[in-house]
């Protein structure tokens, strides 16, 4: 289904969606590069050993060393396709975001449950999550906020009991009480 | 321990009632996962882990493989009855199955499906016993400088098979191997990369990058579409027919197509990174050149479903041949096995089979029964299908996310592997949406650890370099895995040549 929406605004996107990939991909793997020098020379001051002629910084140096020449190969990659995309069409970074509101929007409300778990426990803390990522995601009304508060209890709380009754796994009871 | 041991102690534990009730669970639990669109295989056995980690070593893997097997079947539901592969595996088979169905004929075109699953799923258990046990007598003698070159080519094939820059792959492949060392060095263990973080002190186990990659990053792209949100009505109607025996002898009456099929899925799960949703498009590929009437493939012909899912499904006993005979898991789900065995203090490799024939013999047995019982609960339960597809994102994208984060915790019980999960999850997405292929990632962190104790293992035997060179196995697997970048990069060359012309 998600085809068919793509398909209906190719036209307009296809330049702009390329542009912004390649510009992307040059920053990203340009600081990766950056990130990935400064841990090779960090992994140098890593213990060799008496017992082997490898020590503990040998082999992550190897894929380092590696993974940047990956890195600025792919940047120049990037960097010929960019100069092949129209400049005068924009990257459209916002647009691209808006797009991906609801996806962007669960990451973050995931990463809030994450953040909140270890204080308030596992149980009200997918309690809440399961809610509110329903409503995010559509659940707004009438039946469909029914549904939603009922799936939220019963497996807020049901996946709790599961695991720390039936399977004997402890999951976060929380800190505040 | 004498084979005939073996087999009847691996016989003895599968068929206790808690592990035959364990197995059924994830029967069902595999097909229902995989019949929901967006709610992948690799999922359904990743959310299974935790559940296992208190069950006997057999029960574990045995029930996981349940669920394997299950979901090899479960594709075929929402792909015959809404057109919507309910996994990647199942992608050919919404080609002929939905528009069977969609003539009227939803029940055989599921019948079918589930049949030709069936015997794909046996024949590919017959190659696994068959080919497993000899591969591992080879494998135990290979040294260190052998193990480290296979590893080399298993990682170079991943990335040349996945995604469409070979470039891309490589430096996925590099990065999964990079992260695997970061935490204790694995023969000194020096703390490497950590920065004094507790996040980061334990490391970054491979099992939550597996979550963070498979399901977090994946469901987040599933809910991308806003519109997408409210799903249609279901386009089949009609009356549902099942003549499972009809059907039967329909799908045995094409024995060339479903063993072709069958052992294509099996060869194609066998290679590293390669898998399901490769092996029914190519499956159904074969199977129309090799047909006298391909012009009737993709009307709704009984070829083409055959073809599609008795090649994904034989994928499941491919794939456990490099896990068992040599340690090295050929895609994500093998590497979730291999995890719930490692969490068992099972060590994976050559020795396994010798060391646990029980064990091994254990799982044969369990992808036989396993395919039997998908058969029984698939054609007992096909009338309920349709209303398990209905089932709206809205509600199955949370709820698996809590499911992931109970697996993230249920594996050390560290709250800092959620948070590290939030991350890989976050990350993962990215990638995915600039192109980058995830599964070579995820390999490389399995990979990783095994790579460089042989790596310096062999250096410490002996600290020749060339040996990597002129050890003949060694030698000839480095040279296969230049070849396999050497021949993408040629198609690759090729294709944009194509593309511009």
């Amino acid at each position: 289904m998600s085809k068919t929406t793509d398909m209906a605004s190719r036209p307009e996107r296809e330049a702009s969606s390329e542009r912004g990939k390649a510009l992307a991909n040059v920053i990203f793997n340009a600081a990766l590069a950056a990130l990935f020098v400064g841990l090779f020379v960090q992994a140098g001051d890593l213990p060799s050993s008496m017992w082997e002629p490898l020590g503990a910084g040998s082999f992550p140096r190897l894929i380092l060393g590696a993974l940047v020449i990956f890195n600025l190969a792919i940047v120049v990659q990037s960097a010929l396709a960019l100069r092949q995309t129209d400049p005068a069409t924009r990257v459209g970074a916002g647009r691209w975001f808006v797009q991906r509101r609801l996806a962007f929007a669960t990451l973050a409300a995931f990463c809030v449950y994450a953040l909140l778990m270890p204080w308030i426990g596992f149980a009200l803390a997918s309690l809440l999550f399961l809610l509110a990522v329903q409503v995010i995601l559509g659940a707004r009304r009438g039946r469909r906020l029914l549904i939603a508060c009922l799936v939220a209890t019963v497996f807020g709380l049901g996946l709790y009991a599961l695991f720390s009754h039936v399977f004997l796994i402890s999951l976060p009871s929380g800190h505040l009480w | 321990m004498p084979m005939t041991d073996a087999l009847l102690s691996s016989v003895e534990q599968l068929f206790s009632l808690a592990t035959l009730a364990s197995m059924m669970i994830g029967v069902m639990a595999g097909v229902v996962a995989a019949a929901i669109p967006g709610f992948t295989i690799t999922m359904a056995i990743v959310l299974t882990l935790p559940v296992t980690f208190t069950m006997p070593p057999l029960q574990g893997v045995a029930t996981m493989l349940a669920v394997y097997v299950g979901g090899g079947s479960g594709g075929l539901i929402s792909a015959a009855l809404l057109g919507i592969p309910g996994t990647p595996s199942a992608v050919a088979t919404t080609f002929d199955a939905y528009p069977m169905a969609r003539k009227g004929e939803p029940g055989r075109a599921l019948a079918l499906g589930i049949w030709a699953s069936f015997f794909g799923a046996l024949v590919s258990a017959v190659v696994l016993i068959v080919a497993a046990p000899p591969l591992a007598m080879i494998a135990v003698k290979l040294g260190p400088w052998e193990y480290f070159s296979l590893i080399l080519f298993a990682v170079t094939v991943v990335a040349s098979l996945v995604g469409k820059s070979i470039l891309k792959g490589l430096m996925m492949s590099l990065l999964g191997l990079f992260i695997a060392t970061v935490g204790q060095d694995p023969m000194m263990g020096v703390p490497r990369f950590t920065f004094g973080a507790d996040v980061l002190a334990a490391g970054i186990p491979f099992l939550v990058v597996l979550i963070g990659i498979f399901a977090v990053s994946q469901l987040a792209s599933e809910v991308e579409n806003p519109t997408a949100l409210q799903r249609g009505e279901s386009l089949v109607s009609g009356n549902m027919h099942f003549r499972p025996f009809t059907v039967m002898r329909e799908v045995l009456s094409r024995p060339g197509n479903l063993l072709r099929s069958s052992l294509l899925g099996v060869v194609i799960g066998a290679v590293p990174g390669a898998g399901g949703s490769i092996a029914n498009l190519i499956a159904y590929d074969q199977a129309k050149r090799a047909s006298k009437t391909p012009e009737r493939f993709g009307t709704g012909i009984a070829d083409g479903v055959v073809a599609s899912e008795s090649g994904n499904s034989a994928t499941a006993g491919g794939g456990l041949i490099p896990m068992i005979a040599l340690g090295i898991p050929g895609s994500a789900v093998d590497a979730v096995l291999m995890a719930a065995l490692m969490v068992q203090g099972i060590s994976v490799g050559p020795r396994l089979i010798m060391d646990s024939a029980d064990l091994v013999y254990g799982m044969f047995l369990a992808m036989f029964l396993a395919a039997g019982m998908v058969l029984a609960f698939c054609l007992i339960s096909m009338r309920w299908f349709l209303r398990i597809t209905e089932i709206p994102k809205s509600i199955i994208v949370p709820v698996v996310l809590v499911c992931c984060a109970v697996g993230a915790l249920a594996l050390n019980n560290r709250i800092t592997d959620l948070y590290l999960l939030v991350g890989v999850g976050l990350v993962g997405y990215l990638l995915a949406k600039l192109d980058y292929p995830l599964a070579p990632l995820v390999l490389g962190v399995i990979l990783g650890p095994i790579a460089e104790t042989n790596l310096r293992r062999a250096l410490m035997a002996d600290e020749d370099w060339t040996l990597f060179f002129t050890r003949p196995i060694s030698a000839a697997l480095l040279l296969l895995a230049v070849l396999s970048v050497a021949f993408t990069v040629r198609r690759l060359l090729q294709q944009r040549a194509i593309a511009r012309a």
